[in-house]
C-alpha cells in the first residue's frame, strides 16, 4: 500500500538523517578515542580528516590506484600524520604540564595549521573524488522514498570500522592496555604498559577513522581545505552521546544527524544549527556526562 | 632595550627603503584566495596578474608600472575590512580592485569612502554595493557587472517566458546578501510574469547538507528550480536533487562556473545559468589561451577572471584620463567612464556607479561536453 505524501517525506528525512549521521559516527569516534585517553578534545582531528581525503583524492586521480589501495593509502597517511602530531605538538606539552587546556589549545593551533597547509600547496578549490569511485545508483523505496548507494556503503563501511574498533578494544592485549589507560593512565604505566606506544596507538586509530569519514565525506560533499569544520558537528555528537564512550559516539552521531534533517524538514533549514547547540546546552544542564556517560573508570 | 630599537629601526628601513624608491603606481587588490570561494579569487588574482604584466610590458601607465598589492579576505568580511583599510591607510593605493562578494564589497564600502580611495567590484551584483540603505550613491564604490534585480528578473522572465513554468521552488542562501538579493527579486519578477513560488527554502553558507530541503521542496513538484547562490552549495545541491529524483529543469544565477563539472557531474544537464560572459566566445579565446599558459590550467572560474582582468584596464584607463595617481582624480574619471572597449564589453557608467545596458547572457549545461554552451541572450522586459 503506497504511503501517504507526508508519511514519505518524514521516511526521506530519516534516511537523510541516518546518511548524515553515519558519517559524523566515524568522526565522533575518533574524537571520543583520544578524549578517552588523554581527557582532552583533540580539534585537529578535523585536520585528519582533510589528510585523509587529500590523500585519497590524490591516490584515485594522480597515482591510477583503485579505490582499496587509494583509501589504504589514505588510511595510512592519516594515522601517520595524526601520530606525528602527537609526537610534535602534544607529547611537549604533556611531558611540562598535567593541565589539559594546553592541549586543546595546542589542537586548535594544529587544526589551522593543516588547513592553511592545504591551502598553499594544492589550492582552496573543492574537489570532487572520480564519479565512478562508489557506486552512484539510486534506490526507489516506494512512494517516492529513494536512498543512495553511497550513502548504505557509507553505513556499512561505518559499521564494519565501529565493530572492529570494539573489537580491538575488548579482545586484544593492546586493547585491554587502552582500556586500563583510560581508567588512569597514570597507573597503566606504572603496571608496566608502554604509554608513549599506547597514545600513538590510539592516535593512529583516532586517525584512521577520521581518513575513512574524509573519504565518504569528500566523496559525497567534495573535498577542500575546510572540510574537517564539520566535525564541530562529530563533537558535539560526541559530548551528547557521552565523551569517552563509543557506543554513546554512535548513538549521539545518529541523533543529531536526524535532529539536524527533521528540523530543516519541518521547521526550518535556518534553525538547524539553533536546536543542534540547545540540544548540547540542554545535555550538558541536564546530564552533563552524555547519554553513556559513565565514571572515568569505566569509559570506553 | 637599545639592542632591539636599534634592530627595530634598521627593520623598518629595510621595509621601508624599498617601497620608497619605487615610482610604480600601486594598484590594491582584495580576493578571497582560501575560503569557501576560493577558486573564484584566484582566477581574479591570476587575471590581474596577466593584465598588469601586459600593462607594463607596453609601457605601463602615464610611463610609470603598475605594481599590485594583494591581500586574502578568506570570504570573510572581518578580514575584507581589515584589507581595504591595509591598502587605504598604509599601502596608499590609487584604487582597489576585488572581490566579487557583495557581502564583503558592502562590509568594507564605509573604509573606501572614508578614505577616498575608489573600489571596483568585479561581479558584486547586490545594489547595495555602490549605493547606501537610503539609495544614495557611494562616491568610492564602482562595479563592473550587472545587478541581482536585473538577473533575478531576468531568471525569473527565462523561466516564465522560455521554460513556460508556472510553478517555481527557489533554495536559496540565507546568509548571503548575494543569494537574498537575487531570491528577492527573482520571487518579484516570477509573480509579476504570472508564476507562483510554491517553495522558498534556505540554507546557512557553509552547509554542504541540502536534501532536508530539497525532499520539501520535491513534495511540491514545482516546474523549475531556482538556485541564486553560489560556491560548492551550487554542484552539490544540484547533485543531491538529482539523487533525490528531482529532475526538474535548474535555473541559477551567475555563481555557475566549470568547477561544477567535478562535483555535480551527469547531474548538471537540464540546468541553466546566467552569466555576464559567453566562456566560448572566440574574443575571450587569447585571454584564456593566456590564463592557461600561465597558471598551466584551465580557467573555470571564467566570469570572475574576465571580469578581474577588465576591471585593470578600467582603471588604467581612468588613471590616463586623470593624467594622475590621485585617487580622487581617479574616482572622478572612473565616474566618467563612456564607451570604453574592454575585452567582455562596451563599458559607460551610470549614475549609480553601475554598467549601462549589459546584455545577460544564458548557458545551458550540455552534459556530452561537460560544458555550459551559450543558450541565448536575455533581457527581459
Amino acid at each position: 500500500m503506497p504511503l501517504n505524501f507526508a508519511l514519505s517525506t518524514l521516511f526521506q528525512q530519516i534516511i537523510n538523517g541516518l546518511s548524515l549521521g553515519s558519517v559524523y559516527a566515524l568522526i565522533a569516534v575518533g574524537y571520543s578515542l583520544v578524549y578517552s585517553i588523554l581527557l582532552f578534545s583533540n580539534f585537529a582531528h578535523g585536520g585528519f580528516l582533510v589528510v585523509g581525503g587529500y590523500a585519497c583524492y590524490y591516490l584515485l586521480t594522480q597515482s591510477g590506484y583503485g579505490i582499496v589501495l587509494a583509501s589504504a593509502g589514505a588510511v595510512l597517511a592519516s594515522g601517520v600524520v595524526a601520530v606525528l602530531t602527537e609526537r610534535l605538538a602534544y607529547k611537549p606539552i604533556r611531558e611540562r604540564t598535567s593541565t589539559t587546556l594546553y592541549l586543546l589549545i595546542a589542537s586548535m593551533g594544529v587544526s589551522i595549521v593543516i588547513e592553511n597547509i592545504f591551502v598553499i600547496v594544492v589550492g582552496g578549490r573543492f574537489r570532487a573524488l572520480p564519479q565512478d569511485t562508489f557506486p552512484s545508483g539510486v534506490f526507489s523505496l516506494g512512494s517516492g522514498v529513494t536512498v543512495n548507494a553511497s550513502d548504505i556503503l557509507s553505513l556499512a563501511v561505518a559499521v564494519i570500522f565501529l565493530g572492529a574498533l570494539q573489537l580491538f578494544l575488548s579482545r586484544t592485549r593492546w586493547g585491554l592496555a587502552i582500556r586500563a589507560a583510560a581508567c588512569d593512565l597514570r597507573t597503566a604505566g606504572l603496571m608496566g604498559v608502554n604509554v608513549s606506544l599506547l597514545i600513538g596507538i590510539v592516535f593512529f586509530v583516532a586517525g584512521l577513522l577520521a581518513a575513512v569519514g574524509g573519504i565518504f565525506l569528500s566523496a559525497k560533499y567534495s573535498i577542500y581545505p575546510q572540510l574537517g569544520n564539520i566535525t564541530i558537528k562529530a563533537f558535539i555528537a560526541a559530548v551528547i552521546g557521552g565523551l569517552g564512550s563509543l557506543p554513546g559516539a554512535v548513538l549521539g552521531s545518529l541523533l543529531l544527524g536526524l535532529a539536524e534533517m527533521l528540523t530543516a524538514g519541518f521547521i526550518s533549514s535556518q534553525m538547524r544549527d539553533i536546536v543542534v547547540f540547545s540540544m548540547l546546552v540542554a545535555m550538558l544542564l541536564v546530564r552533563p556526562a552524555g547519554f553513556f556517560g559513565k565514571r572515568v573508570g569505566d569509559k570506553i | 632595550m637599545k639592542k632591539s630599537m636599534v634592530f627595530l629601526t634598521a627593520l623598518l628601513l629595510f621595509v621601508a627603503v624599498p617601497a620608497a624608491a619605487s615610482d610604480a603606481i600601486r594598484v590594491g587588490e582584495i580576493a578571497t584566495v582560501t575560503g569557501d570561494f576560493a577558486a573564484y579569487g584566484v582566477a581574479e588574482v591570476e587575471s590581474v596578474k596577466i593584465a598588469v604584466e601586459e600593462i607594463n610590458a607596453a609601457g605601463g601607465v602615464l610611463g610609470r608600472k603598475l605594481e599590485v598589492v594583494m591581500y586574502d579576505c578568506r570570504t570573510r568580511q572581518e578580514d575584507m575590512v581589515n584589507a581595504a583599510r591595509r591598502l587605504v591607510e598604509q599601502d596608499k593605493v590609487v584604487a582597489v580592485i576585488g572581490p566579487s562578494g557583495s557581502g564583503l564589497c558592502i562590509a568594507a564600502a564605509p573604509i573606501f569612502n572614508r578614505g577616498r580611495v575608489a573600489h571596483l567590484g568585479t561581479l558584486p551584483t547586490n545594489p547595495l554595493v555602490t549605493v547606501d540603505e537610503a539609495g544614495k550613491v557611494r562616491p568610492y564604490n564602482f562595479r563592473i557587472c550587472f545587478l541581482d534585480p536585473y538577473q533575478g528578473r531576468m531568471m525569473a522572465y527565462f523561466a516564465a517566458k522560455d521554460l513556460n513554468a508556472s510553478k517555481a521552488a527557489v533554495l536559496y542562501d540565507v546568509s548571503s546578501d548575494y543569494s537574498q538579493g537575487q531570491r528577492e527579486f527573482f520571487v518579484k519578477g516570477f509573480e509579476e510574469f504570472g508564476g507562483r513560488i510554491v517553495a522558498d527554502e534556505g540554507f546557512r553558507g557553509d552547509d554542504v547538507d541540502f536534501r532536508s530541503q530539497l525532499t520539501n521542496i520535491k513534495e511540491k513538484k514545482p516546474d523549475v528550480l531556482i538556485f541564486p547562490f553560489m560556491g560548492k552549495a551550487l554542484p552539490l545541491a544540484v547533485k543531491q536533487a538529482r539523487e533525490l529524483g528531482i529532475k526538474t529543469v535548474i535555473v541559477g544565477g551567475d555563481g555557475y562556473g566549470d568547477f561544477m563539472w567535478e562535483v555535480a557531474g551527469d547531474a548538471l544537464g537540464d540546468t541553466y545559468w546566467v552569466s555576464h560572459v559567453d566562456r566560448y566566445d572566440p574574443t575571450l579565446k587569447d585571454f584564456f589561451d593566456k590564463y592557461k599558459e600561465r597558471t598551466g590550467t584551465e580557467c573555470q572560474e571564467f566570469m570572475n577572471a574576465v571580469m578581474a582582468y577588465d576591471c585593470v584596464y578600467w582603471l588604467k584607463d581612468a588613471i590616463e584620463r586623470a593624467g594622475s595617481d590621485d585617487p580622487v582624480k581617479v574616482r572622478d574619471a572612473l565616474e566618467a567612464t563612456a564607451s570604453l572597449e574592454l575585452l567582455h564589453c562596451v563599458l559607460t557608467m551610470d549614475e549609480f556607479h553601475n554598467p549601462k545596458d549589459k546584455d545577460g547572457v544564458m548557458l545551458k549545461c550540455d552534459p556530452k561536453q561537460k560544458k555550459a554552451l551559450f543558450f541565448k541572450k536575455v533581457r527581459p522586459e
